[in-house]
């Protein structure tokens, strides 16, 4: 175990300061000198033709400055991957989701943007519309998009040993329909951002996104420009979590857009209930999952057929439905195992990335599953989990699945066991079991999630440390902090690296200009491969630093050490100068020298095989074990949930404030999916578009969150860290699911579980009211 | 064209001084005048375009004397109309003589809605699910209503008319809630059903008002609200407990029976089946627990 | 437009305002403090909340001719120049953050919440703070912030 000096310490996060004052600055927050207020326009129908858009009396309307529609960015679209760029900024010659954007105004305030847009007369031809994704399925179902005549958006078919052998000398096979529901990631920031275009064809934009690589990619594009000339500068973000901040929205293009026009710079932030029908939102999936067992309940095959509602663009979904079957070997030893998925376009808002994407929704069914045929068997749900739980391999072994996932480490027996030997587990037996008409229960799960995910394409990152001739340190990193901590998490590492304290670290966030590319904040990437970005580079800059020292001091640089900013002779320490002086000792050098440090992530060149399925879908596991008690009302549905015990396997919490708080929000934003949260949709119409009926959790709901740390000290993770939280997202709803059967008796194989699904479960089987 | 505002649309402002002034406002206006106290239902339903945009707003804050909360053994309560939620809320008066108003009033919105929102303008927003409507409705309160040139009484029970929907005119407001002591030794509760423990809208909202001795059910009142187009009493389900020897059977019978008195949507909050079901659920946990020996 | 009189975290305003421009509007475009923020716009998240004549309250649906004549207190008035209040100082030490968007609201019910108790139990905290949703903590450290926070108060 390894003694760090500033790794694994409970420092504040480094913008604490700045957000408790409120002097931090978020996309919205700016403003510019002669600044134009962009509003997008958006259609009333799910699925239409657009016949004709008359911006004329839009125009005319004093202090309107531009109007833009679909036509105007010359048939630009964009997508995840180069065959399914199917996605216009503004809709063009269709519309294919209701409120998609049709058109965009400029105006010198955003009142009269608003006022502008009611102006603006679209004329329809009215489409037949597809809203469930097995009802695109069948044979003459309204065609979305010409080149998916089937609306099959993306499909995958793998095959990994012999289901079908298996299942036949299976002592009990069970096969269910799972279904997760339509929910949001659920920021408190809406898209925001504030745009020039420079007359000399140069972009400069302060937008909200926590892939803003992504975003400068897409200005490129659809601007025609070179990278070199599309500046993406990243503020505070309010919140990410995936999905619509690592992409793009309407209103950045059109206020590119508008700025080109207009050389004025343009602002644009969205509404909440605009956030809520249009923005990207969680795939909601169905699972029919066919699952076998010994005798002893070891599994001996899954076979998997996934329908997910795609919503009306392509964006990322070919990686969601890659993520929702690759990890269905984790994270237990399963010997079989065969995968459908079909990604269905329908007539609704597109749907994307979210934490824990993919993943949830097959780990979630194939949770409920285990314990199902566990119940069955007769054998208790820590038992089968335990039995079926992948080991921990030795160092230096490497464990592999039967679709060659790799782990070098795997602590989930010993979350498994942390979290039963927890009292809200293991005391349940002596506590009530009822009070009045609440019913209590505790549930657990164990489950897995991917670190370091890297997708197709470009998916490399840089990191610069740079020593100023003071001393002063900074660190410029492409990856971006959309509040999960990644700053504070790579300026302790360029700390720990030099030697330095962590308050002597300045950090420079990314500016597109001036920092090197990295992909941003998604599939938990930043801390591994940022991470190890950043850690080189700051290996870089200490060498050159200690080949000065080395020099002035007459020894090797191996006989230099630094430690809280001090620089001393190992054999010797007695021998010693302030960092400052040897940072000035190697930059004065001769007529001066400049000490950078480079580094890149030596990971991402393994490309994922979508085709397949076979390989890593990143560069570590994180393994969660998660019990949760709950009370339910027999006779209202409604659920209490009181407790929380998170046991984590996230190698070594690198930033334990961090690591926990990310866990804690992590599991309530999975207690949401699993009992509250749920659009109510019909025809494509959005009729829960507020935070009053799209239902988070607030303080009340939420419950004690006790969170233990499993060290397992990865080799392949800097300073032994993977992924943190994505996991305690996936194994919320399992473990809510099973607390909720605890309590009632009754297995929902449906999420959310809402007081209403629980009554009428309780009044089918004779139970409620008794 | 489909437009998310993110901005108010425009509207004059007036804050008259006196009541008079309110009157000549609303007169002048010709209809296309809102009052408002709190704003925290008319200016979200401004912002969001749901309602015409009226020509001015009217602010009632400006008058004074309407904020009061007073209490005398033979009158009862009386709550001004600018009186806050929070004031309610927050009232010892309240809680020791009228525990359901304040268990109602603890219910609505956050502390900051409920800093600004009033009372009276809860009653006036007259949405089915009115968090302070079935206390008031057992507690058989008054609304003195004013207009430009009389005031006049009316019972709670005839202030609703539908949803959104009361008896005032447009050129009249609001004054005061009245409500009368109730019976000695009587006991209220409020209960609201929602799916989380805070934020939410009443998916079925119950108050009992009662009194027994001896085991016998000298008076009940039961009000209902989420549960038809407005707030309700069910008077069937108080007849089958008044002067009768209240047991678990009789109060799970009358429970039952409240469900014949309401008439709940379909939406995408709750739909009619769970809500009847939940009105006889609440219903009777109210009445066991005001009954309770 | 209507003239107004505001005072701002102890400082007097005089300006001109649309019948229409929310606090909110006023605080963030009129007087340039961005601390506050807009989330939902209704109401219904206090992101926006800042404190006046001593009661927290929701900026985004208050008129700011509503507020003539009053006294505020947005998240930039909280702290003594450079020296943090100690709700700021307990959130900065536990961590009761992290994207930061709910925070300047979340301090400002809290500072509420603790000058009316002194020493709140966790249920309490979580009702005084039922009116600021955060997405990010799951309010885990934000309550342990207030307690630290109350800790330091009561001194």
């Amino acid at each position: 175990m390894e003694e760090y000096a500033v790794i694994g310490k409970r420092v504040p996060r480094f913008d604490s300061k700045e957000k408790v004052m409120g002097q931090g600055k978020y996309a919205a927050d700016f403003t510019m000198p002669g600044m134009l207020w962009c509003k997008v326009a958006r259609a009333t129908l799910p699925h239409a033709r657009i016949l004709n858009i008359d911006t004329s009396r839009a125009e005319r309307l004093p202090g309107v400055k531009a109007v833009v529609t679909g036509k105007d960015f010359g048939g630009w679209t964009w997508g995840f991957m180069a065959n399914t760029r199917d996605e216009p900024p503004l809709a063009v010659d269709k519309v294919r989701y209701l409120h998609e954007g049709v058109a965009g105004v400029a105006a010198i305030d955003e009142d009269i943007a608003e006022e502008a847009c009611e102006l603006i007369k679209v004329d329809y031809e009215e489409l037949p519309g597809v809203f469930d994704p097995e009802e695109a399925m069948k044979e003459g179902a309204p065609i979305i998009h010409d080149y998916r005549p089937n609306n099959v958006s993306v499909d995958y078919h793998w095959n990994f040993g012999d289901v079908e052998k298996a299942f036949a000398d299976s002592y009990i096979v069970r096969e269910d329909r799972f279904a997760t529901g339509k929910v949001i990631v659920g920021f408190l920031e809406p898209p925001a951002s504030l745009a020039y275009y420079d007359p000399t064809g140069y972009i400069t934009v302060r937008a909200a996104k926590q892939s803003p690589y992504f975003h400068y990619r897409h200005l490129a594009a659809c601007f025609n420009l070179p990278l070199n000339r599309v500046r993406v500068i990243q503020p505070l973000i309010g919140g990410g979590f995936g999905g619509t901040k690592n992409d793009s929205v309407a209103g950045d293009f059109c206020a590119v857009m508008f700025s080109k026009m207009t050389g004025k710079p343009v602002k644009f932030v969205y509404t909440m209930d605009e956030v809520l029908t249009t923005c990207r939102r969680r795939h909601n999936m169905f699972v029919y999952n066919k699952m076998g067992m010994t005798k002893d309940g070891l599994l001996t095959a899954i076979e998997s057929r996934v329908v997910a509602n795609g919503g009306a663009y392509t964006a990322i979904g070919p990686l969601a439905m890659y993520l929702a079957g690759f990890a269905t070997t984790l994270p237990y030893k399963l010997p079989n195992f065969k995968y459908d998925c079909y990604r269905m376009f329908t007539n609704n808002p597109v749907s994307a990335a979210m934490r824990g994407h993919g993943i949830t929704h097959t780990r979630f069914a194939c949770e409920i599953h285990m314990e199902m045929m566990a119940e069955e068997l007769g054998i208790d749900p820590v038992e089968i989990r335990m039995r079926n739980a992948i080991d921990n391999p030795k160092r230096g072994e490497v464990y592999r699945t039967i679709n060659d996932v790799s782990l070098k480490t795997c602590g989930l027996k010993e979350a498994i066991k942390a979290a039963v030997e927890d009292p809200l587990w293991s005391e349940k037996e002596k506590r009530p079991q009822k009070a009045g008409p609440v019913s209590f229960g505790v549930g657990l799960s164990g489950t897995s999630y991917l670190g370091g995910a890297r997708q197709l394409g470009h998916q490399s990152c840089g990191a610069i440390v740079r020593i100023c001739e003071d001393g002063s340190v900074n660190l410029l990193t492409g990856a971006t902090d959309c509040g999960q901590g990644s700053d504070t998490v790579l300026t302790m590492i360029v700390a720990e690296e030099l030697g330095l304290k962590y308050e002597d670290v300045q950090l420079q966030r990314v500016d597109t200009a001036y920092t090197p590319v990295d992909p941003g904040s998604y599939g938990s990437r930043v801390t591994a491969l940022a991470g190890q970005a950043t850690q080189k580079a700051a290996q870089d800059a200490k060498k050159q630093l200690l080949e000065a020292g080395a020099k002035a001091w007459n020894v090797t640089p191996e006989e230099i050490s630094i430690r809280n900013s001090v620089v001393y002779l190992k054999k010797n320490p007695d021998k010693k100068m302030s960092f400052e002086k040897l940072a000035k000792i190697a930059s004065y050098e001769g007529s001066g020298a400049v000490i950078l440090g480079r580094g890149y992530s030596g990971y991402g060149i393994e490309p994922l095989d979508f085709m397949t399925g076979r390989g890593n879908g990143g560069t570590g596991y994180s393994f969660t074990a998660q019990t949760v008690g709950l009370g339910v009302d027999m006779e209202t549905g409604k659920i209490d949930v009181t407790d929380f015990t998170i046991a984590h396997d996230c190698g070594r919490p690198l930033h334990p404030i961090s690591v926990e708080s990310q866990n804690e929000g992590g599991a309530v934003q999975g207690l949401g999916q699993a009992i509250y949260e749920e659009f109510v949709m019909d025809k494509g119409k959005t009729f829960n578009d507020s935070f009053l009926d799209y239902k988070m959790p607030r303080s009340t709901d939420s419950p004690d969150i006790k969170v233990i740390d499993i060290i397992t000290d990865d080799p392949d993770g800097p300073y032994g860290a993977k992924e943190a939280s994505e996991g305690s997202h996936v194994s919320a709803p399992p473990s809510v699911v099973s607390a909720i059967h605890d309590a009632t008796g009754i297995w929902f194989k449906e999420l959310p579980v809402t007081p209403e699904k629980i009554v009428k479960a309780l009044k089918e089987k004779g139970r409620w009211m008794k | 064209m489909a437009v998310f505002y993110r901005r108010l649309p425009r509207f004059e402002y007036l804050l008259p001084k006196t009541l008079e002034e309110v009157f000549l406002a609303l007169k002048n206006q010709k209809g296309s005048a809102k009052v408002f106290a709190g704003g925290t239902d008319l200016i979200p339903q401004l912002k969001r375009r749901e309602i015409p945009t009226p020509k001015c707003v009217v602010d009632l804050k400006g008058i004074s004397g309407l904020d009061k909360i007073t209490y005398d053994e033979g009158s009862g309560l009386t709550i001004g109309s600018l009186t806050t939620i929070s004031a309610l809320a927050q009232s010892p008066i309240v809680l020791q003589h009228f525990p359901s108003l304040f268990q109602a009033a603890s219910s609505i919105g956050s502390p900051q809605v409920r800093n600004r929102g009033t009372f009276a303008g809860n009653i006036c927003t007259a949405v089915p699910s009115a968090d302070s409507a079935p206390a008031l409705l057992t507690l058989e309160a008054n609304i003195k209503i004013k207009g430009p040139k009389k005031e006049r009484m009316v019972p709670i029970s005839k202030f609703f008319t539908g949803p959104r929907a009361t008896i005032l005119k447009p050129d009249e407001i609001l004054l005061e809630i009245s409500v009368p002591k109730p019976m000695p030794s009587s006991r209220g509760v409020y209960l609201k059903l929602s799916p989380r423990h805070s934020m939410d809208l009443a998916i079925v909202g119950v108050a009992v008002l009662g009194v027994s001795e001896n085991g016998v059910c000298k008076d009940v009142k039961i009000a209902l609200g989420a549960v038809a187009p407005t707030p309700i009493r069910a008077p069937m389900a108080e007849a089958m407990l008044k002067g009768q020897r209240i047991t678990s059977d009789l109060i799970d019978e009358a429970a039952r029976n409240a469900i014949t008195q309401c008439s709940p949507i379909d939406d995408h909050r709750a739909s009619q089946e769970y809500r009847c079901d939940m009105v006889y659920a609440m219903t009777r946990r109210a009445l066991n627990q005001v009954f309770a020996q | 437009m209507e003239q107004i009189r505001l005072k701002v975290n102890g400082k007097d305003y005089e300006l001109q305002v649309k019948p229409s421009a929310t606090l909110l509007n006023v605080i963030r475009e009129d007087l340039a403090l961005t601390g506050t923020k807009e989330g939902c716009g209704v109401g219904e998240c206090g992101a926006c909340t800042v404190i006046m004549e001593g009661k927290a309250i929701n900026a985004c649906i208050v008129l700011a001719i509503e507020a003539n004549g009053k006294s505020v207190t947005t998240i930039e008035g909280l702290a003594d120049g450079e020296k943090l209040h100690p709700i700021q100082e307990a959130f900065v030490e536990i961590g009761g953050l992290q994207c930061g968007f709910c925070t300047p609201g979340m301090i400002l019910s809290t500072k509420v919440l603790l000058d009316k108790n002194k020493a709140p139990t966790d249920q309490e905290i979580r009702k005084g703070l039922e009116g600021n949703f955060c997405r990010c903590t799951g309010y885990t450290k934000i309550v342990e912030s207030v307690k630290v926070a109350a800790q330091k108060m009561r001194g």
